[in-house]
């Protein structure tokens, strides 16, 4: 029983970032109605450029500011350079363009820092905390990044909810015609929900590399983690991306804790695949009448 | 009186017309120097794959990053085969490399009738990702079962050669690459903990450990894989799995005759050419029709009497039967299959492949073929004359094929096959 607690509390740590990771899938699909499945790719490279600043100034803390900035200009200029004449297209035109954002992005990556993994440090300790005579698997790291997932999720949420423009954006994405006409800025909200997106890949990015380590290939796999939360979440959820990431990061803490680390893609396979057949549209997302 | 299927497959015109294309191409081989013969392989491979690609993302409409993936089940069942039976079950014949060219075909199909039934329900985006999760899953299937399938080392496998007609340093080094393939089975049997397993004890996901070969960031290159191939002084090749693609036998490169590299390529050839015949029938038929109709308007095709679900379904087998039969072709080509040979980074050149030469266009597909085993080639000559170093060279043609990716979504969507048709309406609009 003990063994299955330390799994759950372990797999909380990873869930949070796949969380802040499906969330991005998610802002980018509420603004534009696109996956981006150049979103782990964009966070894996503005990680690079954090580790080159923490390098450089020896600071956790501006590194995690260096990747927050470069996430958002590396969304704004995805967004201003692919995506938004791509829009026009057909949605298989998006689709092969995201991925050849990802591919370009990579092999700028290995080009510059090498295929080797880098390891990232940790501002604060990443050794399991004892408590009671007993160490747990939890950290001041995952201290860390608990409260900083939980800082953003309250934060877009206030965003969306509270703000004229949180309200602007999602009237943007839900009706572009009219929220054109009532004054709104569509292009620019839409570039901004890029933005935003960006932002919270970096942050993503930014929190997984002391753990997973760092290399131009080595967030492949939480691509498919995150699409599968905010798939199973919905896509338009924010609450669910963040709930079933953390989701997903338990099974997978699981899985990967009672059976072999190459299990998880096929369960998270297996999940994602069951989900589609039950509701194509994705689990909690509204249901849309389809034609065929 | 002709019957329907026949005039509609148009059989006559176009078995001379894949005849003599594979007349030609056979000749070309054996004219050629191995290396060569070597690219001409790897371009077959990668055409047969994508005549695939065609029919599915170009007249289908879906969008798939799991072909690779259906690459594996073919490798896989060709490899498990020719490894592992000496006679045909219930036939009872003796087996040879045919038998598990056509089971792995069978293989496919019953893959992609799984695959597809799943996907047809699915539009856009969840359908590239629910593939993509299949691209990254399937192959790692493999590493749990280290007994049979060898694991995440793969398994090494021997190329089937004819009966005589080879110079015998071939046969020598074929012994050999038997004998290292037994003692990695060996291996794996005795060590029931493949490597992976053993790293992944982390609180943390390890994407290294799933992604298992990942070429940092660059696609399965020609380079990676010739390694050897006709190059004595291959230079190392900084990747676990492609260092045992590299045991492509190199002493094979000899002037006695018909080399190895010919062999394989000869074996890609036929397959290209049974499986382009086929594709073309079935593109310029009836079939082909119904897969446009439902791709442009489901609904009205469905009231033409067309079932959408049956003709996306059907889209995926074909494509998966095609991807299959090249990756029973991939196996003899690199004589090893293995998780990261049929990585993620397969999927996606394929899909680089299909959209670059043309989405909808057969010969679009070839010009696909060509070019992703070109690039990497022309890339690492432009490197030994401007000195580049390995870290660029080896990620440049990945670096182009993405770029390439976006610009031709956005400038020429019908990919090289749309600028030549384009270009061919205004040289004939104008006069």
């Amino acid at each position: 029983m003990t063994t299955f607690i330390d799994y759950l509390l372990g797999g909380f740590s990873s869930g949070a970032v796949i969380a802040l990771f499906a969330l991005a899938l998610v802002l980018v699909w509420r603004s534009t109605r696109i996956v981006n499945f150049a979103q782990v790719g964009q966070a894996m490279f503005t990680t690079f450029i954090a580790f080159e600043v923490q390098q450089a100034t020896g600071s956790w803390f501006l590194a995690l500011l260096a990747g927050l900035v470069a996430g958002a200009v590396l969304g704004l200029i995805v967004y201003a350079l692919v995506l938004r004449p791509v829009q026009r297209l057909d949605t298989s035109g998006s689709i092969i363009a995201t991925f050849g954002v990802l591919i370009s992005l990579q092999a700028l990556a290995a080009m510059i820092w090498g295929g080797d993994p880098h390891s990232f440090p940790t501002p604060v300790a990443n050794e399991g905390l004892e408590i009671g005579g007993r160490i747990w698997p939890i950290s001041w790291y995952d201290v860390l990044v608990y409260a900083v997932t939980a800082v953003l999720v309250v934060a877009l949420t206030l965003l969306f909810t509270r703000t004229n423009l949180g309200l602007s954006m999602r009237a943007s994405a839900f009706n572009p015609e009219v929220a054109k006409l009532s004054g709104i800025r569509v292009n620019r909200m839409l570039a901004f929900g890029w933005a935003l997106a960006g932002v919270v890949g970096a942050v993503a990015g930014v929190l997984i590399a002391p753990t997973a380590s760092l290399s131009p290939n080595s967030f492949d796999i939480l691509l498919i983690f995150a699409f599968t939360a905010a798939v199973v979440g919905g896509l338009d959820s924010l609450i669910g991306a963040v709930a079933f990431g953390i989701g997903t990061g338990l099974v997978l803490a699981l899985v990967t804790g009672y059976g072999e680390a190459g299990d998880a893609p096929i369960i998270v396979l297996i999940l994602l695949a069951v989900t589609l057949v039950v509701r194509p549209g994705g689990a909690f997302g509204r249901g849309k009448s389809r034609a065929v | 009186m002709m019957p329907t299927w026949l005039r509609d497959s148009r059989l006559l015109l176009h078995a001379p017309l894949f005849i003599a294309i594979w007349l030609l191409l056979s000749r070309l081989n054996v004219m050629v120097e191995p290396l060569m013969s070597y690219y001409l392989a790897l371009a077959a491979m990668y055409a047969t794959a994508m005549f695939g690609m065609v029919i599915l993302v170009g007249l289908s409409g879906q969008v798939s990053l799991g072909n690779g993936a259906l690459m594996a089940v073919g490798g896989y069942v060709f490899a498990v085969t020719s490894l592992n039976w000496q006679t045909v079950p219930l036939l009872g014949f003796q087996w040879n490399a045919v038998w598990s060219v056509i089971f792995a075909g069978f293989g496919g199909v019953v893959a992609g009738l799984i695959i597809g039934l799943l996907a047809a329900r699915l539009r856009g985006p969840y359908l590239a990702g629910l593939t993509l999760g299949i691209a990254v899953g399937l192959p790692s299937i493999a590493a749990r079962f280290p007994g049979i399938l060898g694991g995440s080392q793969g398994l090494m496998l021997t190329v089937p050669y004819p009966d005589g007609g080879y110079a015998a340093d071939v046969a020598g080094t074929a012994a050999a690459e038997s004998d290292s393939a037994a003692l990695d089975l060996a291996l794996a049997g005795a060590d029931p903990v493949p490597a992976d397993a053993a790293s992944g004890s982390s609180d943390m996901l390890t994407p290294s450990d799933v992604t298992g070969s990942g070429a940092p960031g660059d696609m399965l290159t020609a380079d990676d894989v010739t390694g050897a191939g006709a190059s004595p002084s291959a230079e190392p090749v900084p990747v676990p799995s492609a260092s045992s693609i590299s045991a492509t036998p190199s002493g094979t490169v000899t002037d006695a005759g018909f080399v190895l590299e010919q062999w394989q390529a000869s074996v890609s050839i036929a397959v290209a050419c049974i499986a382009g015949f086929v594709a073309l029938n079935l593109v310029r038929g009836r079939q082909g029709r119904v897969w446009k109709a439902v791709r442009d308007d489901p609904i009205a095709a469905a009231l033409a009497g067309i079932s959408p679900a049956a003709s996306k379904v059907s889209a995926f087998v074909v494509s998966s039967l095609f991807a299959a039969l090249a990756g029973a072709v991939f196996a003899q080509i690199l004589t090893y299959v293995g998780p990261g040979a049929y990585g993620v980074a397969l999927s996606l050149s394929l899909l680089v492949g299909v959209v670059l030469g043309g989405r909808g266009s057969l010969v679009g597909a070839v010009i696909g073929a060509v070019l992703l085993v070109g690039m990497p080639v022309v890339v690492s000559n432009l490197a030994g004359e401007r000195g580049w170093s390995d870290q660029i060279t080896n990620n440049l043609p990945t670096f182009l094929y993405g770029l390439l990716l976006v610009v031709v979504v956005l400038v020429a969507p019908g990919g090289v096959m749309g600028l030549l048709a384009s270009g061919w309406r205004r040289l004939t609009t104008r006069r």
